[in-house]
């Protein structure tokens, strides 16, 4: 609660940063264009303007690897962001995160034996085509999420450390079968795979950025009509219950709509740790831990936050590229280990 | 509709697996009059009034409030006509008190909450004396003040709304546990002060003294079985208590000649 502004007043601030991201991620990189010539390039690749020859080269790095870049990296930084929030709502604790809780890693175990066995053993999966792979990531990330929450819920209140030990154990085993599986697998795969597990946006293509999109949004309009019910969940089951919710069924069928969110942006990008940890942590403290207002503002400033990273991530070894979860791991670590601490501190 | 009993349970059991935890229990609850549930530790207190509020299934029996059994009522209007405060409620998360209190409103509106809402919320905390902590963050207060916020966010869920003064039901299950004796009278006088709104409480409390003082109707428990009912403290039955709580009593007069109890083994 850092600032008296009001919620307008801060949505108005995040849209800004976000616009300010969107152009910067845009413009810089490898190939940098000034806002005129983007301008431009859409005006061109939507066929409003006659295509300049001299350009083709630099129209269609932008138009074709630049700009489904942007757009992957501001839904996937969405996603995050608010499945960050929601999942800590979910578990009634601020230190959950998709990361934490086994959903990325449930999704790259789903996303690694389909690299491997991909042409062999599930061949039957060849008729799924490019659905294939947001659908296996999405079994792995729910079987792994469930039964993180069924265990650190198992004595009512979720208690921090059988929630750490949980998630511990359950990425443990889904990170040991990840790591089976490019120990068996030959090159291509295996470097997929090592790939994934960093992070990445350097593969992005228009396909795999709008369906990120599309179920980000879908995902996004059930969530965010449920601000007051997970503000209710702040009570504890059995109190949210007597204010009229069901909390069994809601926290099931959300962290379903959860999971479908992370592995669909995860099976595109690979796993990313710590924004959905960093974005509702920051929002909190700039406003409040209201979801009715951190639900949309986490969306905002996830979309931000990832653009910035990405930005970095381009230019940091330029000119090749860092994996960008690396990036959010050696930030977002600190500022976990801060928050723990925090947390047990009032506690005791 | 019955009028003088709003919540009747009928033949209530509950069990899990082997374990029976209320056996066969019939009780009604008088209307607007303050019902205390009495008995030890383990006597099936806790599970009988999350029966009674609608939040377990009994195993057999079923619970009516007035005509209508409480299972079958939906959930968001069960929340118009019965609210209940735990023993404690602890949040991890920095929201601020007038947040907390505003939750109780949650069944009344959807979206936004209206000028009403906003100003029941405002008047709730008055009641319970929280006012100028409107805009602290919950976590940063005492347990008492946390319990007293706890308060105005059940009784802003069943304010009494001017139009149509229906019946409430108010449970508070051991509401004033390790709290300091100020804290403890404080939230029973405010609980107290809501049968006169139509209002009925369901109530459990360990300290014997305490339930004689503010109850009206007594309902003692032993191992899920209902043992006694006593109408006004002055036919509590003592043979039955010491019994039950295991301990021998003597009843002591204070300087005005009002009875207590005092415990010894």
């Amino acid at each position: 609660m850092l600032t008296r502004l009001s919620r307008a007043q801060v949505y108005l601030l995040l849209l800004l940063c976000l616009a300010v991201a969107l152009v910067a991620s845009s413009a810089i990189g490898a190939f940098a264009f000034s806002p005129a010539r983007m301008l431009r390039f859409v005006e061109e690749g939507l066929g409003l303007a006659p295509a300049q020859a001299a350009d083709t080269l630099d129209r269609n790095v932008f138009l074709t690897l630049r700009l489904p870049r942007v757009v992957l990296c501001g839904f996937t930084g969405a996603a995050l962001g608010v499945s960050g929030t929601l999942m800590q709502g979910l578990f009634r604790n601020p230190i959950v995160e998709p990361g934490l809780a086994g959903t990325s890693a449930g999704a790259a175990l789903g996303a690694a034996l389909l690299f491997v066995f991909g042409h062999s053993a599930l061949s039957y999966t060849a008729p799924l085509g490019t659905a294939a792979l947001p659908l296996v990531a999405f079994l792995g990330a729910f079987a792994a999420t469930m039964l993180v929450y069924r265990l650190s819920t198992l004595f009512g209140r979720t208690d921090v450390l059988t929630l750490l030990l949980a998630g511990i154990a359950v990425n443990a085993v889904c990170n040991a079968g990840t790591g089976l599986l490019s120990f068996l697998a030959r090159d291509p795969q295996a470097r997929n795979i090592t790939f994934w597990n960093l992070g990445t946006f350097t593969t992005a293509n228009w396909h795999g950025s709008l369906l990120v999109g599309v179920v980000f949004l879908f995902c996004y309009a059930l969530i965010s009509r449920h601000g007051k019910v997970l503000n209710a969940l702040m009570l504890g089951e059995d109190d949210a219950a007597f204010l009229g919710i069901d909390p069994e069924r809601v926290v099931f069928r959300l962290l379903l709509v959860n999971t479908l969110m992370v592995a669909v942006a995860t099976s595109m990008v690979g796993v990313i740790a710590f924004v959905g940890l960093v974005v509702p942590h920051v929002l909190r403290l700039l406003k409040s831990s209201d979801y009715t207002f951190l639900i949309p503002a986490a969306a905002l400033f996830g979309a931000t936050l990832m653009e910035l990273v990405d930005v970095v991530a381009r230019l940091i070894i330029r000119p090749a590229e860092l994996p960008i979860g690396i990036i959010t791991a050696i930030v977002g670590a600190p500022i976990f280990l801060w928050i723990l601490l925090s947390q047990r501190r009032v506690r005791t | 509709m019955n009028d003088s009993w709003p919540v009747v349970l009928e033949d209530v059991s509950y069990s899990i697996g082997a374990a029976q935890l209320v056996r066969a229990v019939s009780m009604n609850f008088a209307a607007n009059r303050m019902n205390v549930i009495l008995g030890p530790n383990g006597a099936g207190k806790s599970t009988l009034m999350r029966i009674a509020a609608g939040r377990l299934a009994p195993t057999s029996g079923r619970v009516t409030y007035g005509d209508d059994n409480v299972r079958a009522i939906e959930p968001r209007v069960l929340a118009l006509r019965r609210a209940f405060l735990s023993q404690h409620v602890e949040i991890d998360f920095a929201i601020t008190v007038e947040e907390v209190v505003l939750m109780g409103r949650y069944p009344h509106f959807s979206g936004t909450p209206s000028a009403h809402d906003r100003e029941v919320v405002h008047d709730a905390l008055r009641l319970v004396g929280m006012t100028s902590r409107r805009r602290q963050a919950y976590p940063t207060l005492s347990g008492g003040e946390q319990q007293k916020v706890q308060l105005a966010r059940v009784l802003a869920q069943i304010w009494r709304e001017e139009d149509k003064p229906t019946p409430r039901i108010l449970f508070l299950d051991e509401p004033t546990a390790s709290l300091d004796i100020h804290y403890q009278l404080h939230i029973l006088d405010i609980a107290r002060s809501f049968l006169q709104r139509n209002c009925t409480i369901v109530m459990t409390l360990h300290d014997l003294n305490l339930a004689a003082e503010y109850g009206d109707r007594f309902f003692l428990m032993h191992q899920g079985m209902l043992v006694h009912v006593a109408e006004g403290r002055g036919n509590l039955a003592r043979d039955t208590l010491e019994q039950v709580f295991d301990v021998r009593t003597r009843m002591l007069a204070d300087d005005r000649g009002n009875l207590a109890f005092r415990f010894f083994l």
